[in-house]
């Protein structure tokens, strides 16, 4: 089946989050997806657009942004492989923010009517992704402290962790190296700060032996240093099955 | 459009900014240099790491604009 490396994530992302059965996987397999490929930084969806799919990012990075009307830019969320970024198109039918590509991306579309069918004969599947929607929503409320509270370094800190959590969960996380493909000014974007605060921060990091920045990733220098910096609690990111 | 280079001082350390940024006029400089000052200031004085942060902002290795933020607590 076509589909099958394309929902492969987000199958082992659902059996880690939510209780989902065979049955529940064969609906998710048998899903219509058409898989586009794009480059970086392009758009997928626009802030004010009527998408008429949901799209499940297969492979790359994507992020979730909002800009205003003086043009600068807000990253609200970063996404990896397993996700449905723009799932709440589902029932939020116009877009109110921008779902862009960070590196080349593989994406696969999944029209409305065909998860609507899927949720409609397995209801299960209705509530699993209701949690993933209402898991959404908890990272946004940890970003939010984030971005508003903690100290900039920490504040990295915690974004890298984080996102380090979150791949293993799709087995993509191993040993000292985080995948993160964000440049320095995706940083600053990211945590409300100017290009050189970033900068400043990420020298900091790497000078205070917690972190070093390459591109396209980052390496974790000293595990303690990053817990005690981070103070990351991974509870909102809701890893076991309620049932 | 000519480029910019954001060197950063915190009590007299210096944080070279080797990449520097484009930028369409004089006034988004500015703009950009006093915001990354205050942003560097809150984390700074509120760690409590320096007392004075200096944007000096460098043009083909000249400064064109210098802000400077500092600290004075009175008790």
């Amino acid at each position: 089946m076509i589909s099958d490396p394309t929902s492969h994530a987000l199958i082992r992302r659902l059996q880690t989050t939510s209780a989902i059965d065979e049955k529940d996987i064969s609906a998710i397999r048998s899903l219509p997806i058409e898989v586009k490929t794009y480059g970086p930084g392009q758009h997928v969806v626009r802030d004010g657009e009527r998408p008429t799919a949901c799209c499940l990012l297969a492979e790359g990075f994507c992020i979730r942004s909002k800009t205003t009307w003086e043009g600068r830019r807000q990253i609200l969320s970063i996404h990896i492989p397993g996700e449905i970024p723009d799932l709440q198109s589902l029932y939020l039918h116009v877009m109110d923010h921008d779902l862009v590509t960070l590196t080349e991306s593989k994406l696969g579309f999944i029209p409305h009517a065909a998860l609507k069918d899927m949720v409609r004969q397995q209801p299960n599947l209705a509530g699993v992704l209701w949690r993933d929607t209402l898991i959404d929503a908890a990272m946004f409320r940890e970003w939010i402290v984030n971005v508003g509270q903690r100290p900039a370094a920490s504040r990295l800190a915690h974004i890298v962790v984080e996102l380090r959590e979150r791949l293993k969960v799709v087995g993509r996380g191993a040993g000292a190296h985080v995948d993160m493909p964000l440049t320095q000014e995706q940083i600053g974007e990211a945590m409300g700060i100017t290009p050189i605060h970033a900068n400043r921060i990420i020298k900091q990091l790497r000078e205070d032996g917690v972190l070093e920045f390459h591109r396209g990733h980052v390496t974790v220098l000293d595990e303690r240093k990053l817990e005690e910096l981070a103070h990351f609690d991974d509870r909102y990111l809701h890893l076991t099955p309620s049932r | 459009m000519p480029r910019y280079h954001f060197h950063i001082q915190e009590n007299g350390c210096l944080i070279k900014d080797e990449e520097g940024q484009e930028f369409l006029d004089r006034e988004a400089v500015r703009k950009e240099a006093v915001e990354t000052g205050a942003s560097i200031a809150r984390d700074a004085f509120m760690s409590g790491s320096a007392s004075l942060v200096i944007v000096d902002v460098q043009r083909e290795d000249r400064t064109c604009l210098k802000v400077s933020i500092s600290l004075s607590v009175e008790e």
